[in-house]
């Protein structure tokens, strides 16, 4: 393989051919960037770390939605690669997506700590304790770098907008097995609707197409758990069962040491 | 306010399982056969409604039935295998979503990456569906078409 062919869907629906030569070890994004540095100027795509850690370059490559840095042209055992902008979303230029939509539904499940004493939360004077194994009910969902491959990818976000999506329903899924977050039931309120929890159906793509293998099925499978105990056993599930005392606090009436900072000032 | 046109969504998009994982494939088919159902169920409610019309009109929805030939059996055989499939991933889906079974626990991902909720189990799950599905729907076939005398 000498050359290689992109068929880039630009703004308008209209499609762009552009040959690049191939070099080993050569991703998509280094091919588009070649195109945008040797041949059409205007070419409009998003990047930044081009290491798979920022989670800007998601496009549909080949049909799929991937991070155009991750994926290898030589994986792809094809010399025309058809690209296009990730699904579900609204075209700005060319493969750049509206993608505030995507992180409206994410600010909507409350993704951070809540706690019920604000003072003790914003101005805590210790750290939090956390056991490791609660940690691991939480931790595989803290690595999603909010790409929007599987909103992308998803089949019920295709036919609804509202729908909250794989990935924000995954980070509501890691806040509520924290044990440090005393807003369980905001959540479950949040994602017991009609565009929440219920109308995922399992196709599993959005986990498929993780390039982080968050596995946003199956955090929805346990949020949905967690929505099913609370509405039908009238109780708290597995996540949050155990909430973490407030920090300084470990004994009741006892005040604890102030944290040591190791010489440095506040 | 009005939206902007959303790429790639739609109905089209939504059903297209092609290049995605097997359990999309399966969702697919899940959606086919709850519509070729509800047109059953939708046919039945019109076929039984002709009850209301007396004997006469009865016998003569029957015989506009039967006046189809093979092709009514061809239809019942059709739904035969979209109530086996949906139901048999029916019940599938609802271990996984209510019961969380074959989805796996919370892991530390390690490269390369294999999410467990379309591990092992679950395309094991998918699979015995699939063949059980498949053996029943013969076994449906070959009992209309002994209906039909035709073995």
């Amino acid at each position: 393989m000498d050359k290689i062919t992109l068929k880039v869907t630009r703004s308008g629906g209209k499609r762009a051919s552009f040959e690049v030569r191939y070099r080993k070890g050569m991703t998509v994004l280094d091919a588009l960037t070649e195109v945008r540095e040797k041949q059409d100027s205007t070419l409009g795509y998003r990047h930044s770390c081009r290491m798979g850690i920022c989670g800007s370059c998601g496009m549909t490559i080949e049909g799929l939605p991937r991070l155009a840095c991750q994926t290898q042209v030589s994986s792809l055992e094809t010399d025309s690669i058809r690209i296009e902008p990730l699904h579900n979303m609204s075209v700005v230029k060319d493969l750049v997506v509206d993608i505030l939509p995507f992180f409206d539904h994410h600010r909507s499940v409350k993704p951070y700590l809540i706690r019920k004493d604000i003072k003790e939360r914003d101005h805590s004077e210790r750290e939090y304790k956390v056991l490791t194994e609660e940690v691991q009910k939480f931790l595989q969902f803290d690595y999603c770098i909010m790409c929007g491959l599987c909103y992308a990818a998803c089949p019920t976000a295709a036919l609804d907008p509202y729908y909250t999506g794989p990935q924000a329903i995954a980070q509501a899924y890691r806040y509520m097995a924290d044990p440090r977050d005393e807003g369980w039931e905001k959540r479950v309120n949040l994602l017991d609707t009609s565009h929440g929890v219920w109308r995922c159906h399992m196709a599993g793509a959005c986990s498929f197409v993780c390039p982080k293998d968050v596995d946003p099925a199956k955090a929805i499978q346990l949020a949905r758990m967690e929505v099913l105990r609370s509405r039908v056993l009238g109780k708290k599930g597995k996540a949050g069962s155990k909430p973490v005392p407030p920090p300084g606090a470990p004994k009741e009436g006892v005040k604890p040491p102030p944290f040591d900072y190791g010489g440095a000032k506040k | 306010m009005k939206r902007e046109k959303r790429f790639g969504a739609g109905l089209f998009s939504s059903l297209n399982p092609v290049g995605f994982n097997l359990e999309r494939w399966s969702y697919t088919v899940h959606r086919a056969t709850g519509v070729v159902m509800v047109g059953y169920l939708m046919a039945h409610i019109f076929e039984t409604f002709q009850l209301t019309g007396g004997a006469t009109a009865w016998a003569n929805t029957m015989s506009a039935l039967h006046s189809l030939g093979p092709m009514e059996m061809i239809g019942l055989w059709l739904v035969a295998g979209s109530a086996l499939y949906h139901g048999g991933n029916g019940i599938r889906l609802i271990l996984n979503e209510a019961f969380g079974m074959f989805m796996g626990k919370p892991i530390l991902p390690v490269y390369p990456y294999s999410p467990t909720s379309l591990g092992r189990s679950q395309k094991v799950a998918v699979w015995t569906i699939t063949v059980a599905v498949l053996a029943l729907w013969v076994w449906a076939g070959l009992y209309l078409l002994a209906g039909l005398g035709v073995i």
